[in-house]
Formats: structure tokens, C-alpha cells, sequence
């Protein structure tokens, strides 16, 4: 298969373009459709709120599979401190889909379009950049010290590790050898990066494992890779051997890239091979996911209506 | 035993009585560089919540507030207060969780460092919505104050706990076991009818001094908590008299002595008959050969207080 400038190097690949497995490894103990439901309903949350006017709202549409993999990997007593547009984690981690919408519009999060839940174990993002990165180890400390097994993980992009609190939280959690995962979204830059990215794009995950993280670099466009590289790090944090960093290489679908790096589209290709996707069960899923979010989203708007 | 030592003694009972007290910060496990968890270093029951981390002043009281969050209550040991100027929008997240976590840090003047040691961290500490900033003035209670903050009589806010680098040293004479008055609040240290001073830290000791030099029957007010004010009591401590001083090590510009001088033009303004007078330590920047200017002058304090009382 040829790589495209969209597709990231020196990554474990499980799924290829064409969502066959590569060297038929079967992802143990993941169930893919179910996987892909929340894949297809993330996506689908993703392109309605971007038409909900919501202030500051960011599409994480490309995304989806770092999202949802550390909701699906983390286990009920585990706690995830979400970044500004990790909304599918919520949905992921089990809360409803109008309690997502009502949290969006007016919950425990300090701002519209943020997602927090004390039940669920979801920290909200932070108003200085990062810092939740240090709530996180804070949190990760504690499960530490009380042995139980416990896991913190941390949803950010690449644009935070440059700042001080991202250096400062990685060496707290390296150096006390933390049950912490992070999970950094980073991207390519086939026209090259902009300064945002600069010197510091595509090099991530070397600078985490300088500092000391166990790390794992995959493609975000590969669901199962995905899944398996997060699960890998939690596992590993959960037996007590440190940090793990996962950098996952995303593309986000707003720059149009070809329709092997969307992940939703590469699962759809490997369920389809399997004969586990339908045209029919597409329908189904999207049905139902708008349907419930037309309706969570007229409740908060009549809300809305009625408060005025 | 000076301050330090004794607060190491204090620090040690601390996490003897509560199992779920941690303390956090550079070098713990071996005592500190100020000496404050050598006595707890030393117990191998206590040892294991000794947290010595990696230099990280600019997240670690948010790092503090996810341990607050699973139910740990951290003292952070900080080498000096700057490092907290550092940690001004960590600390904002702490308070945004009410996060029951103390900080310990020494400052101002004292120990001949200039720089930052002659500025007023206070001030700046003072203006964070949610955080507690309390300094201590006195080596005999500085142990009890420190247990109140841990224990939380005044609330589970974080809180930042000031050591003047005057009395870190200071020799403890009959330390206070266990305060006989409210922590956190002003604390008349001189009866007085003629002037009121207010003042705190390393300053209350000089302006006591300043008070017997000037012949004047002034009453002195340790404000101790700078952070809420205890507006109401303040201002009744200024009617009192109708006559104020304010004084301060650092500078005066921006300080917290300009927040209770609008604090008494908005609420004692009739009952003044006397300019309100602020005497602090230079603007700077100062270096360490001349840290003295950091605190204001026997000289000034003395010509304030008369002035005032006299006017």
C-alpha cells in the first residue's frame, strides 16, 4: 500500500488502508461493532454540535478513536481528565446522550462546551492551559499511594506539551512513577507545520520517551491500534511500572484527507470484509444517535426558552 | 530550638494524628532544605508520606489538589514564596475546587538574599479568588497557627501559610499548644486609644518597638489574615481610634496596605481624623547588600505613629 503524506511512520499498524489486520492479529477482547457504534456515534454528536452554535466549540471529527479507545479502556473507579474537545469521551465512558447535551449547555464543567461528570469520573478541562495535566498527577498520586489499581488518564493535543505544565505534571508523574496515561492527539503536516506545530512537530513521542514515559505512537486512523497501544499503557500503569505516554497520529476530516484516515471509515472497511456491516445497521445507528440528540437538544433549548 | 525546628516537631505530630496528611515538596523525604520534615524523615511510620517531588513550582498545587481530590490532605513545603508566584494559575484551580491543601513557604527579608526575598509576595497571593493567605508574626504561636491551617478551623480552602524569614529563626520561647483564638483573624497585640497601626509579618515585632519609642498610646493590630480580610473587624479597629498607620515589609505600591487603606476610605472615612499613613519597605529592586530597606525604618515608623497620633 502506498503511504500518503497524511499517513504517520514508525506506528504499529493493526488495520491497513483497506481495514484488512495486518499479520492477522485479532484484537483480543474488544468487541469491534460495538467499538464501531461508538465510533459512528461520536462522529455523528461531533457534526451536530458543530451546528448547535456553541461558543468556542472545536470539531474533534478524526479523532474519535483516541477518544473513545481510553473511555473503553478505562475501567469504572479510573478517572479521565478530558481536554476542550474530547466530548465523545463522555458518551463513551456511558452517560446519556441528553445528559451530554444538558452538560454541554449548562454542567459541572466551568464553560459551555466542556464535559464533566463527578459520577462518571470525568474532570473537566481547566481554564489555564494544562493545568489539568497536573490535577490529573495529583489524582494519579493518590491512586498510587493507595495501591488499588486505579488509573488516571489525561486527553490533550500535541499544542500542550510545549507549555511549562505539561513538562512539569510529565515529571511528576515520571518520577513518582505514576499510574497515568496520556493521551496526546499530535498531527501531520503535509504543507508543512505552522508555528504552533513548529520545530516540535512529528517528534512527540521522542520527547516523551526522553523524559522517561513508556511510550506507544500509533495511527489514530486505526481503531484497533489505537485500542490496543492505550490499553497496552493502562495495563502497564495499573501493575505499578509508571506513566505511559500514547501519542496517536489523528487527522482531522475538516482538511480533507483521503477517506483511508478517517477511522471511522477504516473500521467500517474491516467490519465490512468480516461481513459484520450492513448498509441497514449504518442506518440504524445514525438514526438512533440523531434522533436522540434532536431530542436532547430541543429539551436544552425549551430550557432555554422557558428560563428567558 | 528556633521556629523552623519547632515546626518540624509540629509537622511530625501533624501526620502522626491523620493518616491521610501528606507532605509535598522538594527534598521531604530528607527533611527539607528549611529542616521542616527532619523529625517526620526520621519515623519510619511517617516516612512513607513524605512526597518529595521534582522542582514543579508552577503546577503543584493543582498536583495537590488531585491528591485533596481522593480525600489526602497535602502541606506543600516550599523552599521560598516566590515559588508560589509561579504557581498563580495552579493555585486559582486549587481554589476553584475548594481543595484543603496548606502551603508553607518563608519570605521577605531575613536572611540577606535581596531580590525577591524583599518583595511582597502577599500581595499578589492576596488577589487569587478562593485562597487563603495568612502570615505569621509571632515564634510562639507560628506551631498553633500552623495546625490550625492544617486542621482547618477556618475552612477547607487552600491556604498559604507565610513565614517571615525574621522569625524563622527566632527562638521559641513557651510554644502555644493549641490556639486560644480564632486563627485567621486580626489580633490586637497592643491596647491603645491615641492611633491604630496595622500591620503584619516581620513588621509587627518592629512597630511594637516603634510604638515604645514614639511615647504614643497606640494600639497595634496584627491583620494576620490577608486574604479574606475580616473587613468588618478591621474597620472596627479603625473607628476606634479614627487614626491609622499602616505598615509593611516589600513595597508599598499594589500591596494589600493600599486594599485597607480604600477598605477604610470606603467604610470609616467620617471617623478619620488623621491622613492615612503607609509606611513600607523600599519600592526596589533591591540586592542583598541593601535587603534592610525592605523593611521599613524605626526611624519612619516612629515620625508615622507620632504624626498621626499628634494630628
Amino acid at each position: 500500500m502506498e503511504p500518503t503524506p497524511w499517513d504517520p511512520e514508525g506506528v504499529t499498524v493493526v488495520l491497513d488502508h483497506d481495514g484488512q489486520l495486518v499479520g492477522g492479529a485479532q484484537p483480543s477482547g474488544l468487541d469491534t461493532k460495538q467499538f464501531y457504534k461508538m465510533l459512528v456515534a461520536a462522529r455523528c454528536l461531533d457534526l451536530r454540535l458543530a451546528r448547535s452554535g456553541l461558543p468556542m466549540w472545536a470539531s474533534a471529527a478524526g479523532e474519535e478513536a483516541a477518544l473513545v479507545s481510553t473511555a473503553l479502556v478505562s475501567r469504572e473507579r479510573d478517572w479521565i481528565y478530558a481536554g476542550f474537545r474530547d466530548v465523545a469521551v463522555a458518551l463513551a465512558r456511558g452517560l446519556e446522550l441528553d445528559a451530554v447535551v444538558a452538560g454541554l449547555f449548562s454542567g459541572e464543567a466551568a464553560s459551555p462546551g466542556r464535559i464533566a461528570s463527578a459520577t462518571h469520573r470525568i474532570a473537566p478541562p481547566t481554564d489555564a492551559l494544562g493545568m489539568h495535566l497536573a490535577l490529573a498527577s495529583g489524582r494519579a498520586h493518590a491512586q498510587k499511594l493507595r495501591g488499588d489499581g486505579d488509573v488516571t488518564f489525561a486527553l490533550f493535543g500535541e499544542g500542550l506539551t510545549t507549555t511549562g505544565a505539561f513538562h512539569e505534571s510529565s515529571m511528576l508523574a515520571v518520577s513518582n512513577a505514576l499510574p497515568m496515561v496520556m493521551v496526546c492527539r499530535s498531527q501531520l503536516w503535509p504543507n508543512g507545520a505552522p508555528a504552533e506545530a513548529g520545530a516540535v512537530g512529528d517528534s512527540v513521542s521522542d520527547r516523551a520517551k526522553a523524559a522517561g514515559f513508556f511510550v506507544r505512537r500509533v495511527d489514530g486512523a486505526d481503531a484497533l491500534g489505537t485500542h490496543a497501544a492505550i490499553t497496552a499503557a493502562a495495563d502497564r500503569a495499573r501493575q505499578g511500572r509508571g506513566p505511559g505516554f500514547v501519542e496517536v497520529v489523528v487527522t482531522q476530516m475538516h482538511r480533507d484527507p483521503p477517506a483511508h484516515r478517517d477511522p471511522v471509515e477504516r473500521l467500517r472497511r474491516h467490519l465490512d470484509k468480516t461481513g459484520a456491516w450492513t448498509q441497514t445497521l449504518q442506518d440504524v445507528i445514525e438514526a438512533e444517535v440523531r434522533g436522540g440528540l434532536d431530542r436532547a437538544l430541543e429539551a436544552v433549548q425549551s430550557n432555554e426558552t422557558a428560563e428567558a | 530550638m528556633n521556629l523552623l525546628q519547632h515546626l518540624a516537631t509540629v509537622i511530625a505530630d501533624l501526620l502522626r494524628a491523620d493518616a491521610s496528611r501528606v507532605v509535598l515538596g522538594e527534598d521531604v523525604a530528607d527533611g527539607t532544605m528549611l529542616g521542616l520534615t527532619r523529625i517526620a524523615a526520621e519515623d519510619p511510620e511517617l516516612a512513607p508520606r513524605l512526597l518529595s517531588t521534582p522542582l514543579c513550582p508552577s503546577v503543584m498545587p493543582a498536583h495537590a489538589a488531585g491528591l485533596a481530590a481522593e480525600g489526602f490532605r497535602p502541606l506543600v513545603v516550599c523552599t521560598e514564596a516566590s515559588a508560589l508566584l509561579d504557581a498563580i494559575a495552579a493555585l486559582r484551580e486549587a481554589a476553584k475546587l475548594t481543595a484543603p491543601v496548606v502551603f508553607i513557604a518563608p519570605f521577605g527579608p531575613g536572611f540577606g538574599l535581596g531580590g525577591g526575598a524583599t518583595e511582597g509576595p502577599e500581595s499578589s497571593l492576596a488577589r487569587i479568588p478562593g485562597v487563603r493567605v495568612v502570615v505569621l508574626s509571632d515564634a510562639n504561636d507560628a506551631g498553633a497557627t500552623l495546625r490550625a491551617a492544617v486542621e482547618g478551623w477556618a475552612g477547607d480552602e487552600p491556604t498559604v501559610l507565610l513565614v517571615p524569614r525574621t522569625l524563622a529563626l527566632a527562638e521559641v520561647g513557651e510554644a502555644t499548644e493549641v490556639l486560644s483564638r480564632p486563627f485567621a483573624a486580626p489580633r490586637r497585640v497592643r491596647e491603645g486609644e491615641a492611633a491604630t497601626v496595622f500591620t503584619w509579618g516581620a513588621c509587627v515585632a518592629h512597630v511594637q518597638a516603634a510604638v515604645a519609642n514614639s511615647g504614643q498610646d497606640a494600639r497595634i493590630v496584627d491583620v494576620e489574615c490577608l486574604a479574606p480580610l475580616d473587613r468588618a473587624a478591621l474597620v472596627e479597629e479603625a473607628k476606634a481610634t479614627g487614626k491609622i498607620v499602616i505598615a509593611h515589609s516589600g513595597p508599598a505600591r499594589g500591596g494589600v496596605g493600599a486594599e485597607l487603606a480604600a477598605l477604610f476610605a470606603d467604610d470609616a472615612i467620617l471617623t478619620l481624623d488623621a491622613p492615612v499613613l503607609r509606611v513600607t519597605g523600599d519600592d526596589g529592586p533591591l540586592t542583598a547588600t541593601s535587603e534592610g530597606k525592605a523593611l521599613p525604618s524605626l526611624d519612619a515608623l516612629t515620625t508615622a505613629i507620632t504624626h498621626v497620633a499628634t494630628y
